[in-house]
């Protein structure tokens, strides 16, 4: 850290003068606008990976109400994508051109920009929001400051829920899996061609690499120590490894080139008898494969043994005002917008169950509910949203864990998805993977 | 080769290989008229039970897709007309006129071409800031003539090795300046080259992929190649059959401008070689 | 042109004309590139490109890192094996398409297509066709009895390997019949003509006539098409994102790894000017090789 410090002379008077030329030009352009002194208007970026059609609606009529409510402002939504947003985030901040809000990032890259000294506070939007009306805990990820938040959660998920068919498990005479033991069995009774017993991701991918994650935790593990010490060279790790291969043979052979996108339609086409998602299921069946919507339904996904507890994974898709965005009062204001239960139920239900609400509020309220695909799906609902209020993940391990603001780092090096693929595909020698992991985290977490 | 056995034979195995080497576009074709529920049939169909036109019209009335179009031919239009004009001067310059550290700017030209774009990306992002101009189609403009250039300009070099000097002279004996000759009788030769240059630069413009990624993401400045992608592929959908509609529509605009052009395209490489 | 005597007092305006060219390529590639090597000498946090100097240490850490070698490996295999495809392929194909078959001009055109369809729209179709569930590819080897179950053509190797060497030869080839199909018809008749009478075979005709003649596009499109391949992100990316582990990892995808998901610009900047410097000794080598070709083939 404090050869950062020393030495950062040269990255920042580079970047002080980028960012001051770029300025200059920025208002020199301004100067040439024939812009009435009197007419101020001020212009908001909104940006978001989240672009699904539906979606885009929603944030539209979020839009409006904010300028209706607000004369003078203009918000105007860039879209990012999942596999961008890195390196435009990068190219923001470096050039000093950040947007005003930005949603729908994972957490744990919210908390690695907060650690660069990146965002702005966010505790003024969470107390315009109120802080009784979020679930217990829904923000303590972003408290990486004590005191302090980096940004808020703009929803849940539960990325894990094991989807079953109950119409193929009343045939083969199978009740619900809770044990990596009955899954097995469970599959190998369910596959039969051309159906595959499961959809788990074999890729080198942040799929593969979070599955993964969530393995260890159902083997009663944890990747890290509570204070963030590396912790893989253990039997949990190594269970979650022998498991994760055991399932090999009930995975399509594509699945070692499988993501989200993938494992879903295998799951959705009927082509898989289990799956493993959030909520999106319910949306994507209605819409692609309406024949098998009345025998779906999801529950945690099982663990090693009953006495460990589910784990689920959440990516806490976040809200986050870059440091040096301007117009901070109105930003301010328009990231508190965005929970206005109006606007927010719609973005809710642009996917039904995939991003589940962060506010208690607006889960009880009757607006939320009254959702064909929420009330037909009930009780899954319910178990989802119980699951990602409860939910962690790399960035957050478990409630006694510190923030870990290297987890985007680590998902995005691959460690854990070329684990999976060194053990199942190229069977590498146990020993040989788990110490490698844990000389790549070593190293990661120095870095 | 002279029996008509021998040419029936060769004409199918020489319609095998093409039809072989263009089933990706059948397939994107046939898939793109499928319904949507056809699409996950276990085995898979070949020819559509069904044929529906309903992704074109959603592509083009539903969504931002018609938008993009329009940035990319814009970009593509442009990106080959500023390229193009810079490249024929530049290489007209290297291979008609002598001075010092002519031979060597040749190769400098190619070996500045080495770099891999993505380490570009954050140095062209800052400069465009510093431009005022980041985050509009006429940045990915400057972005694509990094790697255009080089291209045209070894293309162009060596389209106009191949031309004559003594058309040039006998201008010049007639009394016409450089220039005049240059664009009297240097031009009309070079044109099948300009063309099929034109062509190879428009189509690396239409077809780009990671600088349209970084550099822009509004609306109004993102070209096809991003825009579909963000639009039809995500996390948790990939639209095939809009993604196929938009494919075949995409591909449309090249195939047009190829039937009309391609006695120039093929005649585009002349004689020249590699005079380094 | 050498023996112009005019030239000398033209330099100006040759100077002229090639500046806009100078100007740009100062602009938009040497200011990147000399911030390319600037930065490898630190080690960066890519968001805030902030971080401090560590001299050569990032090209220290490369030399010892596995990694860094297999990835370079990687990018040589894909090169040789996809260009030698391309330059076999293209050669072919324009031999075939210069003679006379019915639907000439439509078969030119469809042959053409692969290479003027985006990259990522080729990607996405050709994992459509892969497909292991809904694929066609595999339905109809599974029809034929060629195999027994769906075929995992992009996880796993060598398949992976293989399929993005195949993607990468059917997408540039029209390249190279572009290039040769120009050159073919400019080949005069007569010394087709003249081999006949002295009865030489097709083949002995091919490999005395038309190579020679081909020799010198082939020369430019060899040396177009390999940096270009050398330089290759979006279709590796795009279909295999370097896997399975790191067997399908060319050096622009570790310099993108390392740019955006690990946020070590210095790191990336080093491997990027690693790759520059592999590639420029290559490519000085060719064109030697290649000069002193032409000198003897024309004495």
């Amino acid at each position: 850290m404090s050869k950062t410090v020393s030495q950062s002379g040269h990255g920042v008077s580079r970047r002080a003068v980028l960012a001051g030329m770029g300025a200059a030009g920025s208002m020199a352009a301004a100067g040439t606008m024939p812009t009435p002194a009197t007419a101020q208007t001020v212009t908001l970026r909104w940006w978001s990976p989240q672009t699904a059609p539906a979606q885009r609606e929603a944030y539209n009529f979020q839009i409006q109400t904010f300028e209706a409510a607000n004369p003078g402002v203009k918000v105007n939504f860039e879209a990012t994508s999942d596999e961008g947003y890195p390196a435009q985030m990068a190219a923001a901040f470096a050039s000093g051109q950040v947007p005003n809000v930005v949603t729908h990032l994972p957490s744990f890259a919210v908390s690695s920009y907060w650690q660069n000294g990146l965002l702005e506070p966010f505790n003024d939007v969470i107390n315009m929001i109120g802080p009784q009306n979020f679930f217990e805990g829904a923000n303590r990820i972003y408290e990486v400051t004590p005191g302090q938040f980096a940004g808020t959660g703009i929803g849940g998920s539960a990325a894990n829920m094991m989807w079953l068919r109950s119409d193929l498990m009343r045939e083969a005479g199978l009740t619900t899996p809770r044990t990596w033991d009955q899954l097995r069995a469970a599959c190998q009774r369910l596959q039969r061609a051309p159906v595959f017993g499961a959809p788990l991701p074999y890729a080198r991918n942040s799929m593969t690499s979070l599955i993964f994650i969530t393995f260890v935790h159902g083997a009663g593990g944890s990747i890290f120590t509570p204070d963030l010490q590396v912790n893989v060279e253990n039997d949990a790790f190594r269970n979650a490894l022998e498991f994760y291969k055991s399932m090999r043979e009930f995975c399509p052979p594509g699945a070692t080139n499988y993501s989200w996108g993938d494992s879903l339609t295998a799951f959705v086409s009927g082509a898989t008898a289990t799956g493993i998602y959030t909520g999106r299921v319910l949306a994507n069946v209605a819409q692609q494969n309406p024949r098998i919507a009345d025998f779906i339904s999801c529950q945690p996904y099982p663990t090693i043994s009953t006495s460990v507890p589910h784990w689920t994974f959440n990516d806490f898709p976040s809200v986050m005002i870059p440091k040096g965005a301007p117009n901070l009062d109105v930003t301010k204001r328009f990231a508190a917008h965005l929970f206005r239960a109006d606007g927010y139920i719609r973005q809710l239900h642009a996917a039904p169950g995939h991003v589940l609400p962060v506010l208690k509020t607006v889960y009880e309220s009757a607006a939320y509910q009254e959702n064909a695909l929420i009330k037909k799906y009930a009780a899954d609902v319910q178990i989802m949203s119980q699951q990602a209020s409860a939910g962690h993940n790399l960035g957050w391990e478990t409630v006694r864990h510190k923030p870990n603001t290297k987890a985007g780092q680590i998902v995005a090096s691959h460690v854990f998805a070329e684990a999976v693929q060194r053990y199942v595909g190229a069977n590498e020698p146990m020993a040989q993977v788990v110490s490698g992991v844990a000389r790549r985290l070593e190293e990661l977490m120095r870095a | 080769m002279k029996t008509l056995a021998g040419r029936i034979a060769f004409n199918l195995f020489a319609w095998t290989v093409v039809l072989v080497t263009a089933f990706p576009l059948i397939w994107m074709i046939l898939t793109s008229v499928k319904p949507q529920f056809e699409l996950f049939r276990i085995p898979p169909t070949f020819w559509p039970e069904q044929i529906t036109f309903e992704h074109y019209v959603r592509l083009i009335y539903e969504t931002p897709f018609l938008k993009y179009m329009r940035n990319s031919l814009i970009l593509g239009f442009t990106t080959t007309i500023v390229v193009v004009v810079v490249a024929t001067l530049g290489a007209h310059s290297l291979v008609r006129f002598r001075y010092p550290g002519r031979e060597r700017l040749a190769q400098m030209v190619l070996f500045t071409y080495l770099l891999p774009s993505v380490v570009l990306i954050l140095p062209l992002y800052l400069m465009m800031v510093w431009l005022g101009i980041a985050n509009t189609i006429f940045s990915l403009v400057i972005a694509y003539t990094t790697f255009a250039l080089p291209y045209a300009l070894w293309l162009l070099r060596s389209f106009m090795q191949g031309i004559p000097d003594d058309l040039e002279a006998a201008a010049l004996v007639d009394g016409a300046t450089r220039m005049e000759a240059f664009v009297d009788v240097i031009l009309p030769q070079a044109l099948p080259g300009i063309i099929s240059t034109s062509l190879f630069t428009f189509i690396l413009a239409w077809n780009e992929y990671l600088y349209a990624l970084v550099l822009v993401n509004t609306d109004e400045a993102r070209p096809l190649t991003t825009g579909v992608m963000s639009m039809l592929v995500s996390a948790f959908n990939i639209e095939w059959s809009l993604l196929m509609a938009a494919s075949v529509m995409m591909s449309l605009p090249l195939i047009i401008i190829f039937a009309f052009l391609q006695k120039y395209l093929t005649r585009g490489f002349g004689a020249g070689g590699v005079k380094g | 042109m050498s023996g112009n005597p005019l030239d000398k007092r033209y330099a100006v305006l040759g100077a002229m004309l090639i500046a806009p060219t100078v100007l740009i390529f100062c602009a938009v590639i040497v200011y990147p590139l000399v911030s390319a090597l600037y930065l490898s000498l630190f080690t960066i946090f890519t968001p805030t490109l902030r971080g401090s100097f560590i001299g050569l240490g990032n090209y220290a850490y490369l030399v010892n890192s596995p990694e860094f070698w297999r990835s370079l490996w990687n990018t040589l295999l894909w090169t040789v094996c996809t260009l030698t495809l391309q330059i076999v392929f293209g050669v072919a194909a324009a031999l075939m398409l210069h003679q006379n078959i019915v639907f000439r001009s439509l078969a030119r055109s469809l042959i053409l297509f692969p290479y003027f369809v985006s990259t990522v729209v080729a990607v996405l179709v050709w994992r459509w066709l892969f497909n292991d569930l809904y694929g066609v590819m595999n339905h109809l080897m599974l029809m034929a009895g060629l195999i027994k179950m769906p075929l995992d053509w992009l996880g796993s190797m060598p398949n992976a390997m293989i399929s993005i060497i195949l993607v990468g030869a059917w997408k540039y080839f029209p390249f190279v019949v572009i290039a040769v199909l120009a050159r073919l018809q400019t080949i005069p008749d007569a010394l087709y003509e003249a081999a006949k009478i002295d009865g030489a075979g097709a083949w002995s005709r091919f490999v005395d006539i038309t190579l020679p003649q081909l020799r010198d596009v082939l020369v430019v499109v060899v040396l177009l098409r390999a940096i270009w391949d050398f330089k290759e992100f979006d279709l590796i990316y795009l279909l295999t994102g370097g896997g399975p582990i790191i067997a399908t990892q060319t050096l622009p995808l570790m310099v993108y790894k390392d740019a955006f998901g690990l946020n070590d610009m210095g790191r990336a900047s080093a491997v990027a000017v690693s790759m520059m410097l592999v590639m420029l000794s290559f490519m000085v080598l060719y064109l030697k090789l290649a000069g002193r070709g032409e000198r003897e083939s024309q004495p």
